[in-house]
């Protein structure tokens, strides 16, 4: 695991947040570090993050079940 | 599947799909604009993100393409360039359904990427909405007169074998469509350029297998049944008999259409609502007509 300095993550946080949205709702997407996913709330869609990055293509994203979608505690948030 | 298999079958270089990219990118020159940000479609990606620095005042670069394995070769590629100056994203996603938030973007940029689409009209309003106002949308797509050759080609095979053909309509677009496709996605200020590159290839068989190379043989998924085992082989020795040089190469048609369109904003020239002229030709005949 490459150790990523904390700049970085942020950097990369902001361009996630600035530009990136869910691609079925447009809607804002946030970082779950458990799952190591980006969660679209508005339509309970995750979206995988592979090697660092993201996959937001519709097939991609994997519908979130009840227990995963209200554990909003453990996400950062950007 | 199809961008998946290409990108490790393409070669690290193609000469055509760099010019291309060049020529794209050095209309970002003319323009007295910067954009400070942009987001690269799919097609050509590690042509354009090799040539991209110094271009056009590009601090932050979004790199998308449907294929994961595209991206992870261009990530791989930027971070060994060491030329990590320009804040960069890679993101996978799809043209048609943008994960970019509603104008946010000051610059789409497509080479030779769009063309794959199913739905282009859909794909380029996605890019006029990520755009910010007086944003550019630039993209290079085939056009229709490519790979006219083989078209001729596979259309004499298919009459020698089946006797008779079937007409078949290239799905890459025409010129005269380009302006159209603009205007209808919302772009102010349409500019459509066509640059024809012929590229000369040792036999008509080498040109299908660079073609596979280059993943267009979606593009040309009509063409795909003809390029079965025997058909191909058919197809290239006609190709190969109509249209070899004295030296045994053969020449294939690439019609590059250049597409530029901007953004909606106050400042941009706009022509006025019909009806709402305040001269009339009556009075313009009359300041001028009398001066033959």
């Amino acid at each position: 695991m490459v150790r990523v300095s904390k700049e970085l993550m942020q950097k990369a946080a902001t361009l996630v947040s600035d530009f990136l949205v869910c691609p079925l709702s447009k809607q804002p997407l946030r970082y779950c570090q458990e799952s190591n996913s980006l969660i679209s709330d508005a339509i309970a869609v995750s979206f995988p993050i592979k090697n660092g990055i993201p996959c937001l293509v519709p097939r991609d994203g994997k519908i979130l079940n009840e227990e995963d979608a209200s554990k909003p505690d453990n996400d950062t948030n950007l | 599947m199809q961008r998946d298999r290409a990108a490790w079958l393409m070669p690290q270089t193609d000469p055509l799909l760099h010019t291309v990219a060049h020529n794209l990118l050095d209309r970002l020159q003319d323009c007295k604009k910067t954009f400070p940000s942009a987001l690269c479609l799919g097609g050509s990606l590690q042509a354009v993100t090799r040539s991209i620095r110094g271009h056009g005042g590009i601090e932050k670069l979004i790199v998308m393409d449907a294929s994961h394995d595209m991206v992870q070769r261009c990530k791989n590629d930027y971070h060994a360039s060491n030329n990590e100056n320009i804040e960069t994203t890679f993101v996978v996603g799809d043209e048609e359904f943008l994960p970019i938030k509603e104008s946010s973007v000051d610059l789409v940029i497509s080479c030779l990427g769009l063309h794959w689409t199913n739905d282009l009209p859909g794909a380029m309003i996605q890019s006029m909405l990520a755009l910010k106002p007086d944003g550019l949308f630039l993209a290079a797509i085939l056009g229709g007169e490519t790979l006219k050759e083989l078209r001729i080609a596979c259309t004499i095979a298919q009459m020698e074998r089946e006797g008779g053909i079937s007409p078949r309509i290239s799905p890459l677009a025409q010129v005269r469509d380009a302006g159209n496709l603009l205007t209808r996605a919302g772009f102010n200020l349409p500019g459509v350029d066509v640059d024809e590159y012929t590229v000369k290839y040792p036999s008509a068989l080498e040109l299908i297998e660079h073609l596979r190379a280059m993943g267009e043989t979606n593009a040309l998924s009509q063409m795909n049944a003809m390029l079965k085992r025997d058909t191909a082989l058919a197809t290239a020795a006609i190709y190969d008999s109509m249209f070899a040089s004295e030296d045994g190469t053969v020449p294939a048609t690439f019609q590059v259409i250049y597409m530029t369109g901007w953004k909606e904003h106050s400042s941009q020239q706009k022509p006025k609502r019909r009806g709402s002229a305040t001269v009339s030709f009556k009075d313009i005949q009359k300041q001028f007509g009398n001066q033959s």
